[in-house]
């Protein structure tokens, strides 16, 4: 470890071909994202509903997702979907999917929270009024449960990026991957890997930092 | 008392699973009516308030405005359109204001004319300002709620209820949480509403208020209307033991 000596310039010999690594794990990140909060609404509003059976599908599946291992699932959809339906799904698709269940499942949490975060006295205040049950909802429960959601939901995309490293396992080209893939070929890992752990930090780092500083000041209001 | 009562409650009973709140409580309200209901915590005055708000379903009995039943233990279609026409006519003032957040001052007075009432936003704010002027806090119209002191938001929701044009306001504690040097200034307000000839119920703690500004005293105690007396003389003659006791704690005052 002493007499070890540091080649950087072979990370930086390969800084375009990480840094393309990077553009694409940002981009999983962000349409991950989108896609989680959409099915994140989606299992929320089968978790309220006023149905049985909507009620037991929406638990079920927050259950499973979030009691099963992230990796396992991800390893479940690019092998079992296609044997069960027949269909070749890229590594990138897989992946989307899978990081997308696996953040809805939390995301719908975050919105049930949001929702009956809202004091009750401010929905009898509207009632009072005159207000129906559905202006009530989206005039004063939904803006303050958005408020309520946004820095949840920006802390998801921090987790997203750090989750969609996962992808490599599956040979989805993110950084991580692009990273194996170098060390396998230059024989530097301890460079290359200490570099990508120093790119993730200085992106997840600021935006946890800023996050909490939002919403500090959130609550100030 | 003379003609229909505007608001009446017909021998109300309000459980919450075994626990039994309000024991066929009967009070009719009259028009120009401020009946202050006293009572120690516990005695069912905020349920029975909140009956009249419509916000519980009573048990047994009914809720009638006008004549017209508005809230019983099994309302039909009847029943409840009628409570749908009448829901803006009762205002209510909470103990914690519950004024929206989200909004400023302004939008907090004209969400509702403008909802419920399809009211045209420029009238509304006219309204809202007129309001505004009459509870002093014109120079908070743009103003968050988490900006104004306690005593300023209760004045905002009660010019909250008031830009609905209610028949009959309902405080339910209205000056509970607020510190001692800012309860003047909402029973100010309450007072002036009175000698305006505004219809109000009022669950309060403020004997004065109740001795001087009350048509009507109330005195509840378990779940129960135990005395019921013009203006002050519930204060300078109480008739059952019940009473004097309660009446006794606030000899200080």
């Amino acid at each position: 470890m002493f007499k070890y000596q540091f080649r950087w310039d072979t990370v930086w010999g390969s800084f375009d071909f990480l840094m393309g690594g990077l553009e694409m794990t940002l981009i999983i990140s962000a349409i991950t994202l989108v896609l989680a909060m959409i099915g994140g609404l989606i299992i929320a509003l089968l978790d309220m509903s006023r149905f049985r059976v909507l009620r037991w599908i929406g638990v079920s599946i927050g259950e499973i997702v979030r009691n099963t291992p992230i990796l396992v699932q991800l390893l479940w959809v690019y092998y079992v979907l296609p044997i069960v339906f027949g269909i070749r799904i890229e590594a990138l698709v897989a992946l989307i999917i899978g990081l997308a269940l696996y953040q809805a499942a939390f995301i719908s949490e975050v919105y049930r929270s949001g929702i009956q975060g809202v004091p009750k006295g401010h929905r009898e205040a509207a009632q009072v009024l005159g207000l129906t049950p559905i202006q009530s909802f989206r005039r004063i429960v939904l803006p303050q449960a958005i408020r309520m959601t946004l820095p949840p939901l920006a802390s998801n995309f921090v987790q997203l990026i750090k989750f969609s490293s996962l992808g490599a396992v599956i040979s989805v080209s993110e950084i991580t991957r692009r990273g194996m893939e170098l060390s396998a070929t230059n024989f530097r890992p301890l460079e290359t890997f200490t570099f990508i752990a120093v790119v993730y930090f200085f992106i997840c780092w600021p935006l946890a930092m800023g996050i909490r500083f939002w919403e500090r000041r959130l609550q100030a209001r | 008392m003379s003609g229909t009562p505007i608001l009446l409650a017909d021998s109300v009973t309000k459980r919450f699973g075994a626990n039994q709140v309000l024991t066929r409580v009967s009070l009719p309200v009259t028009e120009r009516d401020v009946v202050c209901i006293v009572g120690p915590s516990g005695s069912g005055k905020t349920t029975l308030l909140r009956c009249f708000a419509l916000l519980e379903a009573p048990s047994e009995g009914r809720i009638v405005m006008q004549g017209v039943p508005i809230a019983t233990a099994n309302p039909d279609r009847q029943v409840k359109s009628a409570a749908r026409a009448v829901r803006s006519d009762i205002g209510m003032v909470f103990q914690h204001f519950n004024l929206w957040p989200h909004m400023s001052v302004l939008e907090n007075l004209i969400e509702a004319p403008m909802l419920v009432k399809k009211m045209p936003k420029d009238e509304a704010i006219a309204i809202a300002e007129g309001l505004l002027k009459k509870v002093d806090l014109s120079d908070k119209r743009d103003a968050y709620p988490a900006r104004l002191s306690g005593g300023q938001q209760q004045r905002v929701a009660i010019a909250r209820a008031l830009a609905m044009s209610p028949k009959v306001l309902l405080f339910d504690e209205a000056t509970s949480a607020l510190d001692p040097e800012l309860r003047r200034e909402v029973l100010l307000v309450m007072r002036q509403l009175a000698q305006e000839g505004m219809t109000m119920l009022v669950v309060t703690h403020e004997m004065g208020f109740a001795r001087h500004v009350g048509t009507r005293t109330v005195f509840m105690d378990r779940g129960e209307i135990v005395e019921e007396a013009p203006g002050a003389s519930f204060f300078d003659a109480p008739k059952t033991e019940r009473a004097k006791r309660f009446l006794q704690q606030f000899e200080d005052e």
